[in-house]
């Protein structure tokens, strides 16, 4: 078996995203990246899809027929990604019961890289008292800056953070009305590298829009952000929304190439908490319970 | 009424919003999904503009691509000061299309690395960046000599011009390329004297700045 | 030679590099700083990295008082680099202990100059005066320090005066591992020229240039000119060099770990601990009839951080001690200036400022506590003041208007003449709004104009005399103010306070029972047991001594709760209130 240069067994058994099914071309090789290895992956005109290690003799744009390819890694086609493992994954990728639904839009808002760790990443995905700063006029606006409190756990069966009861006041927050209104979020993180937001739909008060980031680490220092969307929307154009999501992601990348250390530090005594942290606190223990080591500092033992 | 076929993370289409926005020209937009849906290279869009690029503007049906191109356009015909575009100063004229064409640099160094590293495009990305700091390296020496000459922008007006604007977008993200611009800070001040210009705007990657000090 | 090179001083920047409201980004032997000049002229050299989250100050905003970070406006005072306001908690002071790290600034040869453990003074070089030198346009290179240094030994120019020529003999007066000074000489001309390089990093260096004499006009530009063209081919042939050699790895600055108590995740309120300071009285004045002003300067080091509603306890002579708000706006941090106003019933504190005190005495004061935090989530706020109430009201609405949010400061006095601080209150234009020479009636009714018209997300804030406070909060409830909305001071309480009664009081988490008898105080019975709870007026008023209540029917005889809070019956303030039921368990 080929040695990776990533040695954080936790991290190389999970599944990570590589790209969205609808972006890739049939039959032709795609070149990536995950966790320092060149990886490259194919999809068949029935949707499915291979992964394997990059070969000299199947270069990238070339077609291929993936029914015909040995030595390929797990695969696995969910939430419109191509997902794989450098390890021994799970049996299943954490589930998003609303993608089923049949009402919602499902698209990937864009695949963006980021010279940052996912760990810094998915924090910054958890977190509202940036929104007036750095989404100004869009997700949040001065002076209402305030994060009310939150509750935060960390399920034990399924082993994931979920904060619930978040409220963040949001100018034009519905369609309905002119004036600003708090906004309800639910924020998950299922994956040590994947986060899942649910946010009051403006079309539909009893449902709520789904909004994922999945991120593919190149390095540890470097991120591919998968976008997905499975939103609540008659009126817009695909692009419409795909604009809105990419200008939120686009804010939200300055503030995240110029954090430092860029890897997220582990020790609590690294930086400062305060009360709006408190799911950002619990991701960083759960890291470190989990013994994560890949894009993290770890806190000195 | 001005219609831009606009991107929202793209540098070039920044330029027209910055410079419309100081002008109080209204226009209205249409959204392009340069990626990742590569509208821009689809069939409607070649027929407006056959080399697949943006931005482009349609103004009353003078439809018009290249950003620097679309900038001596607006300043030239909505710019009632004169001074964004000074049709009657040939010196200054020639000024302005050297930086223009040095903008152009810009984009062909710090917005290509920018692709690598954030779209994932195929280009030499040492070479971008090499190139786009040998650039950076020329305007902070221009910039830094002009504030001790008095001169507060790149050309040598007393009053910014679409060179400003040109250049400022691709200067502002170049970070989100790898191109840090710590060495470059005479560049770091002309950049706060842009964004504090009436009517300047944001774009996803460029904070405003804060108030200056009131003489 | 690296680290060495930590304990000596080196340029960091250049003083054009400063401009007002500007953030200049630094680097010194690896680590990043953010480098601002506030508008007093302060140059603060920090850390590059809010404490908060790791972001880049750098890429902040400097507003000439206080840097705010980009991320979620976290806002770091000139001078002390304390935080000063944490705005996803409106209604929180921030523990002041949130601060970031500084390194020294001295400004020489028109360079700003710092060092990471600086022992001695910044070089002396012989032939360069202050003010009559010519700073040279810094030039970064990627090559190591002692590199550039060692071909800045073979640099030839020309002496200002002979910029034409060409035969200039250059001489190397003085050098070390990053200093460089030649002189240049033709015919009669000559110039000294002292090269400083920065290590900016192990493979990156700014060379920083000062010439002797001061050179005016044209001739100015093209010595600058001269020198840069030089300059700039030296760098070509200095990278090209460094170029052939391997790249030596980053230096890895360590990032200091934040103090214990500020990796927990602090409770909802958070008081301060017991600390003296000793500063000079540096001015004294009458502020107004009847007030005089105080401006308290550091006898070493600088002031806490301090926030707007902030007081401190001065400690007098006569072994008084009274408390006083800091009047001082943003960022003005090389003083406190309080305002005391001369007492008719003295018990012996004003009088003794008054009379007593004078300019160049020395005073004890506590570090700056904040029971007083002013909310900056409102749309709209109202400040009312009465007389010597003006204080704390003084430094919020300074703190409002350097952000330019909404907001009023209405300010109840007798007379002109006995309007304090006007260099102060002048700078709040149009939002100033003074109210002369009103009977209470008139009081009342300009109280109900004023808190007419209440909306959500409006906050008032009153300080004055204990009857108007009465009035004004009466008022405000009578016109719909919620009691979350009203905020209030009192100076002092006049409750008579009942100290007659005895109850158990129980320390949950010291794990004490102790008895309180008639004729003390719980914060007295503490003490006694060793408790160390941090205190200020020690009458109710100022909410330093504030506990939790977890059990039993709490006494209140403070002024400093509101009547939501004492309902609740959770908090209690240990100096004078005291319990109903036969024992009370606080959280303590």
């Amino acid at each position: 078996m080929t040695q990776t240069r990533c040695t954080d067994q936790v991290i190389l058994d999970l599944w990570h995203p590589l790209a969205a099914v609808s972006e890739l071309p049939v039959g032709v090789v795609v070149d990536t990246v995950l966790l320092e290895e060149r990886l490259s992956l194919a999809a068949d005109s029935a949707g499915k899809a291979a992964v394997w290690r990059s070969r000299p003799e199947i270069a990238a744009d070339n077609p291929v027929d993936i029914a015909a390819l040995g030595g390929t890694l797990p695969v696995k086609i969910a939430y419109g990604y191509v997902w794989t493992s450098l390890g021994n994954p799970p049996a299943d990728i954490f589930p998003i019961p609303e993608y089923a639904e049949a009402d919602r839009r499902r698209l990937n808002a864009a695949t963006l890289g980021v010279n940052v760790s996912a760990p810094r990443a998915i924090e910054n995905f958890l977190d509202m008292g940036h929104f007036p700063y750095v989404h100004t006029d869009i997700l949040g606006a001065e002076p209402h800056t305030e994060v009310k409190e939150y509750d935060v756990e960390i399920s034990v069966d399924r082993d994931e953070i979920l904060a619930t009861r978040c409220r963040f006041f949001q100018p034009m927050a519905s369609t309905a009305s002119d004036g600003g209104a708090d906004v309800d979020y639910i924020y998950r993180v299922p994956h040590p590298y994947c986060s899942v937001l649910y946010k009051s739909s403006p079309l539909d008060e009893s449902r709520l829009d789904v909004i994922a980031v999945f991120l593919q680490p190149v390095d540890q220092e470097h991120v591919r952000a998968h976008m997905m969307l499975c939103v609540l929307d008659e009126d817009n154009e695909d692009k419409v929304i795909k604009r809105f999501q990419q200008t939120i992601f686009g804010q939200d990348k300055p503030i995240l190439e110029n954090q430092f250390p860029k890897r997220l530090p582990l020790d609590p005594r690294a930086e400062t908490p305060i009360r709006a942290d408190k799911s950002a606190i619990a991701y960083r223990r759960w890291l470190s319970q989990k013994g994560v080591t890949y894009g993290v500092i770890p806190a000195a033992t | 009424m001005i219609t831009l076929y606009d991107y929202e993370l793209s540098g070039n289409c920044y330029k027209l919003r910055l410079l419309m926005g100081m002008l109080g020209v209204e226009w209205k937009t249409v959204p392009v999904d340069f990626y990742p849906g590569r509208e821009h290279k689809s069939d409607w869009f070649l027929k407006i503009n056959p080399l697949g690029q943006l931005p482009v503007i349609d103004d009353d049906g003078l439809v018009l691509r290249d950003a620097q191109a679309i900038l001596v356009y607006l300043a030239s015909k909505y710019d009632a000061s004169g001074t964004w575009y000074p049709r009657d100063n040939p010196a200054l004229l020639g000024e302005i299309s050297q930086w223009l064409a040095f903008a152009d640099g810009i984009t062909g160094t710090a917005s290509a690395a920018r692709l690598h590293d954030a779209l994932f495009y195929d280009f030499d990305v040492e070479a971008a960046r090499a190139g786009a700091h040998r650039l950076f390296r020329i305007l902070d020496e221009h910039l830094w000599f002009g504030e001790q000459e008095g001169r507060n922008w790149i050309c040598s007006a007393s009053q910014p011009t679409i060179a400003d604007i040109a250049c400022f977008p691709y200067i502002m993200l170049s970070e989100e390329g790898g191109i840090p611009r710590q060495d470059y800070p005479a560049i770091r001040r002309w950049c706060d004297r842009v964004k504090r210009l009436k009517g300047f705007s944001v774009m996803s990657g460029v904070f405003p700045a804060g108030p200056a000090k009131a003489a | 030679m690296l680290d060495l090179a930590k304990t000596r001083w080196h340029p960091i920047a250049a003083g054009y590099d400063l401009p007002l409201r500007h953030v200049f980004h630094g680097q010194l032997l690896g680590r990043e700083f953010a480098v601002w000049r506030a508008d007093d002229g302060y140059v603060n050299i920090w850390e590059n990295r809010c404490l908060h989250r790791g972001v880049r100050l750098s890429i902040g905003i400097n507003d000439g008082r206080e840097l705010k970070c980009q991320y979620h406006g976290w806002r770091y005072s000139n001078r002390t680099a304390g935080c000063t306001y944490i705005p996803a908690h409106p209604a929180d002071a921030p523990a002041r202990t949130i601060t970031n790290r500084t390194f020294a600034a001295v400004e020489r040869y028109g360079l700003v100059w710092s060092a990471e453990e600086p022992q001695g003074e910044v070089p002396e070089i012989p032939g360069l005066a202050e003010g009559e030198l010519l700073a040279l346009r810094g030039i970064p290179v990627n090559a190591p320090a002692d590199v550039v240094a060692a071909r800045l030994k073979g640099y030839r120019f020309q002496p200002n005066a002979a910029l034409d020529g060409k035969d200039a003999k250059v001489a190397v007066e003085a050098s070390n591992d990053f200093t460089v000074a030649l002189r240049a000489v033709e015919g009669g001309a000559a110039t000294l020229a002292a090269f400083f390089v920065q290590p900016v990093d192990s493979n990156r260096s700014v060379i920083r240039g000062v010439l002797d004499g001061k050179v005016e006009g044209a001739a100015r530009l093209a010595v600058l000119r001269h020198h840069n063209e030089l300059l700039s081919a030296l760098r070509v042939a200095v990278e090209a060099e460094a170029a052939h050699k391997p790249a030596p790895a980053p230096l890895e600055p360590v990032i200091e770990r934040v103090s214990p108590e500020l990796a927990e995740m602090p409770e909802e309120t958070k008081h301060g601990r017991k600390a003296t300071i000793r500063v000079q009285v540096a001015r004294k004045w009458p502020a107004a009839d009847g007030i005089a002003g105080f401006e308290l300067r550091p006898i070493k080091g600088l002031l806490p951080t301090f926030q707007p509603g902030a007081h401190i306890d001065v400690h007098l002579p006569n072994g008084l001690i009274r408390q006083y708000s800091i009047t001082n706006g943003p960022g003005e941090s090389d003083s406190y200036v309080i305002g005391v106003k001369l007492e008719r019933d003295s018990k012996g504190g004003s009088t003794c400022l008054h009379e007593t005190v004078r300019e160049g005495d020395v005073l004890a004061i506590s570090e700056p506590r904040n029971n007083f935090p002013l909310r900056r989530d409102a749309v709209q706020t109202l400040f009312i003041a009465g007389g010597i109430g003006i204080t704390p009201l003084l430094a919020m609405a300074q703190a409002l208007k350097n952000q330019s949010l909404a907001h009023e400061l209405h300010y109840f006095a007798q007379n002109e003449a006995q309007l304090a601080f006007p260099e102060k209150t002048s700078t709040l234009g149009a939002s100033l709004k003074p109210h002369l020479g009103l009977s209470p009636d008139q009081t009342g009714a300009m109280l109900r104009e004023i808190l007419s018209g209440y909306g959500p997300d409006k906050h008032v804030y009153l300080c004055g005399p204990g009857p108007m406070l009465e009035a004004a909060r009466h008022i405000a409830a009578e016109m719909g103010w919620p009691e979350t909305a009203v905020h209030f001071e009192y100076f002092k309480n006049t409750n008579v306070i009942d100290d007659s009664t005895s109850f158990e009081v129980a320390l949950a988490r010291s794990c004490m029972t102790l008895t309180v008898p008639a004729g003390k105080t719980i914060l007295e019975v503490m003490r006694d047991a060793g408790i160390d709870m941090p205190s200020s007026c020690e009458q109710g008023a100022c909410g330093t001594c504030l506990a939790t209540v977890i059990e039993g029917e709490p006494d209140h005889q403070d002024v400093y709760l509101n009547d939501a809070e004492r309902k609740s019956g959770t908090k209690i303030m240990t100096c004078v209130s005291r319990a109903k039921s036969a024992r009370l368990v606080l959280d303590l």
